[in-house]
């Protein structure tokens, strides 16, 4: 009994501050927000505040945004990641030690180093200052994600691509119908970690996103906490408007969530 | 027998490393150029030296930012500890226990900019907190979290360490469903209570997750900015009290125009965490030799 008294303690530490928002939200103007003692539930519950903040920001479009930039990087940094591997992994070919190590040290190197060159790069190499393709490009090579999947094509029986090669497969064909099924574990698991780290990385895209239909969720609300500054109860609904769907999505799909987090790291 | 040369595994790594060339490679030699040049990211830099360095080696500003940063790798190992407890804690086969593993990672889903903004609100001088602890007699006055020097700092510790503890947990709580129960048994049998069964068994059992979740999450220490952002209203707080090193970057960079002085500063924190993570791979090294 008193297991579940602990597991709930922990909870509610862990989602009162999205609660706290979100009864907040509903508060109308006479309810108070800042009073001793707290008040918590709303006495006159309304959707004003998020009717506010949907007339003012367009978060709808904030929410595109974060999908089609995650959803991007997801894939790209992925499909590049494991092409990679794959010869690290598997090939033998002059250079593949030094190439290794080189990309191994890559991950210690800081990013928020590479983000002034990188701007320079986003406006007058790339032109892709104030777009989505500047927040997908620069997020597509991952020395941590070429890693994790070198470790998992190494898990393969040589065997297998013996056997395909015999049979005649191009090394892409082996790569793309025999090692990548049998890799989806490892493959969901990075790809889980890379949509998350897209969908919330903020730095970089508040350096590039200059319009507000171009901004993703993290920058759109933080905009949205500077239009709206002392009006805690927009500002709340903002917040919820844009963790809620979240947490619900990641409800429904949390056991491979936490299926690909648990896989990543084997002993 | 001899190897023949094929272009095969050239090409499966041509686009990972285009990428890195363009996006790591050349910004960390651009970077280092830079360094030596004042430059405002419009117009065309121009060389001054060892200018910059100078500077910095005398900025106080720096090194208090320097100083945060190493302050705030204190969350690594408290994250590890309470992650570790955590998942102890629902490795349990309880009713409902995938349901509270889920609600505790959600803060990891939620972005630290959602986070952010909702804990500034309960840390704002009229905010839940004060309200709270005023209302239960522990305060007579509101305390100014967020512009007091002295709790700027803890506080995005805190929030990073409650962001934290559910994503890792899960890291940690796979790695205790690798460990063999006979391990477990014989511990029992030798007469182990139950802090010893962990110290004995579940530690030593976890090393491979410890090391990764350190480094991981150190790394991230050393880098932290969003919290800083959100917290200090992008202030950096009161006499830089919640200034670390890459929010001192971003801010000499990209508020100030000073991109030559902010490579230094990049370059600075190049080396830190190059020294750092050399440090770490000795001690989990010699760890490992125990």
């Amino acid at each position: 009994m008193s297991w579940y008294a602990l597991l709930l303690f922990v909870a509610v530490i862990t989602v009162f501050p999205f609660v706290w928002m979100l009864l907040t939200s509903l508060k109308g103007p006479t309810d108070e927000i800042f009073s001793v003692p707290p008040q918590f539930l709303p006495g006159s519950p309304t959707l004003d505040n998020y009717s506010n903040v949907l007339d003012q920001l367009p978060v709808p479009t904030f929410f595109l945004n974060s999908v089609i930039v995650a959803v991007a990087v997801m894939v790209l940094n992925v499909l590049v990641a494991a092409l990679a591997a794959y010869p690290l992994a598997k090939l033998r070919f002059f250079g593949r030690e030094a190439i290794f190590y080189l990309l191994l040290g890559t991950i210690i190197v800081p990013v928020q180093l590479t983000f002034i060159p990188s701007f320079v790069l986003a406006v007058n190499v790339f032109h892709y200052y104030d777009t989505l393709a500047a927040l997908v490009l620069p997020s597509l090579a991952s020395a941590f994600n070429i890693f994790l999947l070198r470790q998992a094509f190494r898990g393969v029986p040589g065997e297998l691509i013996d056997a395909a090669r015999i049979d005649g497969a191009s090394e892409l064909r082996i790569w793309w119908s025999v090692l990548l099924p049998i890799i989806r574990p490892s493959l969901a698991a990075v790809a889980i970690f890379t949509f998350v780290t897209s969908w919330n990385d903020f730095l970089w895209p508040s350096l590039m996103l200059h319009t507000r239909e171009n901004m993703t969720l993290p920058v759109g609300l933080v905009a949205l906490q500077g239009f709206f500054s002392s009006d805690f109860r927009a500002i709340a609904a903002g917040v919820t408007m844009t963790v809620v769907p979240i947490i619900i999505f990641f409800m429904v799909f949390q056991r491979h969530f936490v299926r690909g987090l648990s896989g990543a790291v084997k002993g | 027998m001899t190897r023949r040369f094929t272009l095969t595994p050239y090409l499966f790594l041509a686009p990972a490393l285009a990428l890195v060339a363009t996006f790591v490679i050349y910004p960390i030699a651009a970077v280092a150029f830079y360094s030596f040049t004042d430059f405002d990211i419009i117009t065309a830099p121009e060389w001054v030296g060892t200018d910059n360095y100078r500077r910095l080696i005398a900025d106080p500003t720096f090194w208090k930012a320097l100083t945060n940063s190493a302050v705030y790798l204190i969350v690594t190992p408290t994250i590890i500890v309470l992650s570790i407890m955590l998942a102890i804690v629902v490795n349990r086969r309880l009713r409902g226990i995938s349901l509270f593993r889920a609600l505790y990672f959600v803060p990891a889903v939620s972005g630290s900019i959602a986070i952010g903004i909702s804990w500034r609100w309960i840390f704002e001088r009229n905010g839940l907190l004060n309200s709270a602890l005023i209302s239960m007699g522990l305060l007579s006055e509101p305390v100014q979290w967020l512009t007091d020097p002295d709790y700027v700092l803890p506080i995005a510790m805190l929030l990073t360490v409650w962001a934290g503890v559910g994503y890792y947990a899960v890291i940690f709580l796979a790695g205790l469903q690798n460990i063999p129960d006979e391990l477990y048994d014989a511990a029992r049998i030798d007469g182990c209570n139950r802090f010893q069964k962990h110290w004995h068994v579940s530690l030593p059992g976890l090393r491979p997750q410890i090391v990764f979740v350190a480094v991981i999450s150190s790394l991230a220490a050393l880098k932290v900015f969003d919290e800083i952002y959100v917290l200090t209203n992008h202030t950096g707080g009161v006499l830089e009290s919640g200034t670390t090193i890459v929010f001192y970057l971003w801010r000499q960079a990209f508020v100030l125009s000073n991109a030559g002085y902010a490579s230094a500063i990049a370059i600075a924190l190049l080396l830190a965490t190059l020294v750092f993570s050399i440090g770490l791979i000795r001690v989990l090294e010699r760890g490992d030799a125990t």
